[in-house]
């Protein structure tokens, strides 16, 4: 794979995961458990689609390409499912609110270590965004730390908790899934380690937060094909397609039309 | 300092000097209701306007566009939970009563919020002739709000419901001027709560009314009303979609619209709860609130009430 091409699929696997992260806080907008938490996803959805964006926008300009509103979002919703990047964790379609807050800790904590990676890219607009986000972020976990503390602090709310941790943890190894040409990108300086290697980190910081044992599949770090079995985030998980058609349900209506 | 007033008299005597009452003050029992239950009624209806539009934001066609509802919908959000403060602060329900009454159908909200949007086009329609009939009344009251926290409030609602209300005219802008299948639809959304959004003005105020004697709204409701007529039905035209009031015809003399003879029923329908789209949308808000008691269990210290 070229430089470049590595460095796009690095941009596109980053994007796509806070594309649908962000797009997965909007199901949960008007019926969390109180009106706070209604204002924080949203908020939070806000900020992880304005991130997806701004990483779009870093892909057309590999491709030579006008980084419009609409190119964006021709890139976001446009392409064959093949083509997307995103981990299964973001493709999975929560069943409940406990669900919904575990994975949105654990992405979060991911997300954080992720953009620390690109904080000195040699991509130097990618750099910009990350100070930017890292900023956001420390508010994203503050958040969802603050309930933590408190739920599993509570018997009944701990045991709701941890069956929503043991649903999303096999889903872990693939959020820090490579792509490929992974190697090459952070030969160039794009990232500063490769995203397996956030993966012994996360399980260790899950397991310290949630008081579990979090199997060692950090000893898969640097694999290609994750517990998961999404070689090089190339497999969509059965969640996609259904999620896609919601998300493109309006611009299906009318391919010619401007929104 | 908290003020008492020994009479109605004297109490509105200082309501007509232009006096604002504020929430530790010893007004009058029939003032503390009636103010509580229009700013509860306020409250439920950005609760439930929040989950009219919910069943489509995450259709919201395009990453920035989907970004500008997000915000739209935290702000619609956070001025339910300002107000459900403010209520709370006049001591008649707490939130999680008033929450509690709403989810069980024993409360009333707007009657727009007990319609569903079937369409983006609703979506569009809401937010453009729903919100612009919301501010219209929120202007009225801040004009000469009687009650000082109530009153602040509506100062930043106002302001944040005019980005709204600029963000719906701006979709429906870019649907007017685009396909044929987008102006059918938004043809056909227009159809659908034109004569909704005429409704939340109500119907025409009484004389004595006392909302208005007590300065809590300034303007008759079909005052009002027509306000939004006047705006709203030339401008609709001017984009080229048809009002659905067969006997809508154009005053010449008095340089007015008339919509004709409005129908009542259906939203004496929402009222009961008997609306389109009422069972469901307390069923599930219901459904949720049960749903996730045990957050609020959990959080016991009072985030959830």
């Amino acid at each position: 794979m070229s430089g470049q091409g590595a460095i796009r699929e690095y941009l596109l696997a980053f994007a796509d995961d806070e594309h649908l992260m962000g797009q997965q806080h909007t199901e949960w907008i008007g019926v969390a458990p109180f009106l706070e938490e209604d204002l924080a996803f949203s908020s939070i959805g806000q900020d992880e689609l304005g991130h997806a964006a701004l990483l779009y926008e870093l892909v057309l300009e590999l491709d030579g390409i006008e980084p419009t509103d609409t190119a964006v979002d021709r890139l976001a919703y446009g392409r064959p499912s093949r083509e997307y990047r995103c981990c299964r964790l973001v493709e999975y379609t929560t069943r409940d609110w406990a669900e919904a807050l575990a994975r949105h800790w654990v992405y979060d904590t991911f997300e954080a270590a992720r953009w620390r990676l690109v904080a000195d890219s040699s991509l130097t607009r990618l750099a910009a965004v990350a100070g930017k986000a890292l900023q956001e972020e420390a508010f994203h976990r503050r958040h969802a730390d603050a309930l933590l503390d408190k739920l599993l602090a509570s018997p009944e709310a701990r045991t709701r908790m941890l069956g929503a941790l043991e649903a999303i943890l096999p889903m872990v190894p693939g959020l820090c899934g490579a792509v490929a040409g992974e190697a090459e990108a952070v030969r160039r300086g794009v990232a500063s380690a490769p995203t397996p290697d956030l993966l012994g980190p996360l399980e260790k910081a899950i397991a310290e937060r949630f008081l579990v044992e979090v199997s060692g599949s950090g000893s898969r770090s640097g694999s290609h094909s994750t517990a998961d079995g999404q070689f090089l985030r190339t497999v969509r998980s059965t969640d996609f397609e259904p999620l896609m058609k919601r998300m493109r349900e309006v611009l299906d209506y009318d391919p010619e039309a401007v929104w | 300092m908290a003020r008492s007033w020994a009479t109605m008299e004297d109490f509105e005597a200082f309501l007509d000097g232009g006096g604002l009452v504020e929430a530790g003050d010893g007004m009058p029992d029939a003032y503390r209701r009636a103010v509580f239950a229009f700013i509860e009624m306020h409250a439920n209806s950005e609760l439930m306007g929040g989950l009219t539009e919910r069943d489509w934001i995450p259709k919201t066609p395009g990453l920035r566009h989907k970004m500008a509802v997000l915000a739209k919908t935290q702000d619609e959000i956070g001025h339910g939970h300002l107000l459900y403060m403010v209520a709370a602060d006049l001591g008649v329900k707490t939130r999680a009563e008033m929450l509690e009454d709403l989810f069980a159908g024993r409360s009333r909200f707007h009657n727009v919020f007990h319609y569903r949007a079937v369409t983006w086009g609703d979506q569009v329609a809401i937010a453009f002739l729903v919100d612009a009939a919301a501010l219209i009344s929120q202007q009225a009251v801040f004009k000469n709000c009687s009650y000082g926290p109530y009153k602040r409030i509506l100062r930043r609602i106002i302001a944040e419901e005019g980005f709204h209300m600029r963000l719906g005219e701006d979709r429906m802008m870019r649907i007017a001027g685009g396909t044929a299948r987008q102006r059918q639809m938004f043809q056909e959304s227009l159809d659908r709560w034109f004569w909704p959004a005429l409704q939340l003005f109500g119907p025409d105020s009484k004389p004595d009314d006392v909302l208005l004697r007590w300065n809590i709204k300034s303007e008759r409701n079909e005052v009002l009303r027509d306000r939004w007529v006047q705006k709203f039905v030339p401008m609709l035209q001017g984009y080229g979609f048809t009002i659905p009031a067969p006997d809508l015809r154009w005053e010449a003399e008095a340089r007015r619209w008339d919509v004709g003879p409005i129908d009542w029923a259906p939203l004496e329908r929402t009222l009961a709860q008997g609306g389109p789209d009422s069972a469901r949308r307390i069923g599930e808000a219901a459904d949720n609130w049960s749903r996730t008691a045990w957050v609020r269990t959990a959080l016991s210290d009072g985030s959830g009430s």
